[in-house]
């Protein structure tokens, strides 16, 4: 088959969930078929500047085909709109304008897809959420596939999405609570999909067996948990650091126990002796720190699949999830691999117990692997997608 | 084997039910309701008000009463305009340059607090649905229960 698959930014450096997903699977796809993608020339997902080369190039066994973006975000009129559209009751000319706004603008893209589409067996989407998708699905809605990544964040709430969920021909979802909430929002019964989540290599040996990065260097001594990802309000970091200190403030917290957050930083993180925040880590730091820490937290309050979470559990690390997002929470029942809380008396609780029962928690993190087996290695995952699209 | 495997959610489950009765002992102590000597009494109000805040948007009939959206909500984006023929593009100027500013700068200030009342607003209007539910159900039962007590003519 001839793809094409569509996403906001692309490459090997282009930090992201959505755009990893893309790029993973169009390089899994293009075992068996011709693949071209079509994306923008930003690599920040703020300015949406464009860095990249337009034009046609090669990234491994895909073909590139990458835009200019017409002008950069203007976050004061993004932010603006964003008040419009999320806290009033906005017109759908109001609700088209944010997609502009969102960016990345595009409009060569959307050419392509006018002119070109029609060459295409089958054009997939990645994420609803920004220009190329919302311009760009409606034109070739007869052959196209939206790959959501849908989180139950306001916009989803937005009148004008159900138009966009009722137009393509099939759906790839990252979990079933994913496809239940985008079937809550279509105006029609969805058509034919599959829940292909995200493919995870085994962990190679070399690394299970390697003692790692010195992390007393790091200043982080054992008994520590884990936050790893964006450091910014949106994934839950505020609330985390909030209930963090009461846990520390509470009688029943564990001596010495130290939160250790990796990732890039987009909010302060207070100076305090059980926090510990790296900033961006290596490969070899991130393998060492899930390694070797009690347990990962994951506190973000919309999410559409955590691949972190998956990574902790491929290397048989459990898990303590915000239950308020029900993907991590049915990720986390269905895999049995951690514990998930509401409220700061319940993290505390939550946090103690899998602290005080390490054994308990060690079997969680295996049931977590287990769960990957199961799930989430790569032929199964791609097995899935195949069958999917011979079948529509 | 599958006897082996831990189920979270009673995990959770358990987890739940220790931290309930220290936090019932903590609030009789601080004078709460002495309702509340009654751990199932207890329960039943924790189970009904963690419903009400943990999804409040799914109790959606009282809020159908507060009518159109547009004549409540709170729009933070202006649209200046002036009848003045003359005068009208300097009153439009300080408006846009010194009035909007300085309450956008306002509306910045105070958003945390707005939207913290709107979370509690709605939590509350849940638990008020919930109770009203209650409140049919047993008036539904009592009645059926008085029916069946009364003797046939």
């Amino acid at each position: 088959m001839k793809l094409a698959c569509v996403v906001q930014r692309f490459g090997a450096d282009v930090t992201g969930g959505s755009e990893r997903h893309c790029r993973v699977i169009a390089e899994h796809l293009a075992a068996h078929h011709d693949v071209t993608v079509l994306t923008s020339c930003a690599q920040d997902y703020v300015t949406w500047r464009n860095v990249y080369p337009s034009g046609a190039s090669r990234a491994g066994p895909v073909t590139v085909l990458r835009f200019p973006v017409a002008r950069q975000r203007n976050l004061k009129r993004f932010g603006d709109m964003s008040q419009v559209v999320f806290t009033t009751e906005s017109s759908p000319e109001e609700q088209e304008r944010w997609f502009v706004e969102n960016g990345p603008e595009v409009p060569q893209l959307i050419d392509h897809l006018r002119e070109h589409g029609a060459e295409y067996d089958r054009i997939l989407f990645w994420t609803y959420r920004y220009y190329q998708t919302f311009f760009g699905l409606p034109l070739v809605a007869d052959r196209a596939i939206l790959v959501p990544t849908a989180e139950e964040d306001p916009l989803i709430w937005v009148d004008i999405i159900d138009r966009l969920f009722s137009l393509p021909i099939g759906y790839l979802f990252l979990t079933p609570e994913e496809a239940e909430l985008v079937q809550a929002r279509s105006l029609r019964p969805l058509p034919p999909s599959a829940v292909i989540g995200f493919g995870i290599d085994p962990v190679p040996a070399h690394v299970t067996s390697a003692q790692g990065v010195d992390l007393s260097a790091a200043g982080i001594s054992d008994p520590f948990i884990l936050y790893l990802g964006r450091i910014e309000p949106n994934k839950g970091c505020e609330t985390l650091l909030e209930y963090f200190g009461r846990y520390l403030d509470s009688e029943s917290a564990v001596t010495h126990v130290q939160l250790v957050i990796a990732g890039f930083p987009n909010m302060t993180i207070p100076s305090h002796p059980s926090i510990r925040c790296l900033g961006v880590v290596s490969d070899a730091m991130r393998e060492t720190l899930l390694a070797r820490a009690r347990l990962l937290v994951v506190p973000s309050p919309f999410e559409s699949l955590s691949i972190v979470l998956l990574e902790a559990w491929n290397q048989g690390l459990p898990a303590l999830v915000n239950g308020r997002c029900a993907v991590l929470q049915g990720q986390v029942v269905r895999a049995n691999g951690g514990l998930s809380y509401r409220y700061a008396n319940e993290f505390a609780a939550s946090l103690t117990y899998l602290l005080t029962h390490p054994d308990v928690a060690r079997r969680l993190g295996r049931q977590g692997l287990a769960y990957i087996e199961r799930e989430y290695r790569w032929p199964h995952v791609m097995r899935k997608v195949e069958e999917f699209l011979t079948s529509i | 084997m599958a006897d082996d495997i831990i189920r979270v959610e009673s995990l959770r489950r358990d987890i739940e039910h220790d931290l309930r009765d220290p936090l019932r002992r903590r609030i009789l102590g601080r004078g709460g309701s002495p309702e509340y000597q009654d751990r199932d009494v207890f329960r039943s109000v924790d189970g009904l008000l963690r419903r009400a805040f943990d999804d409040p948007e799914s109790y959606a009939l009282l809020p159908e009463f507060l009518g159109p959206e547009s004549e409540w909500r709170l729009r933070p984006d202006f649209r200046f305009s002036s009848h003045r023929r003359f005068g009208g593009p300097l009153v439009l100027f300080v408006k846009r340059r010194i009035f909007l500013p300085l309450v956008r700068w306002l509306y910045e200030y105070t958003v945390d607090n707005f939207q913290r009342q709107e979370r509690l607003d709605t939590a509350l209007i849940a638990c008020i649905e919930e109770l009203a539910i209650e409140n049919a159900r047993l008036r539904r039962d009592l009645e059926r229960l008085g029916q069946r007590l009364t003797p046939a003519p």
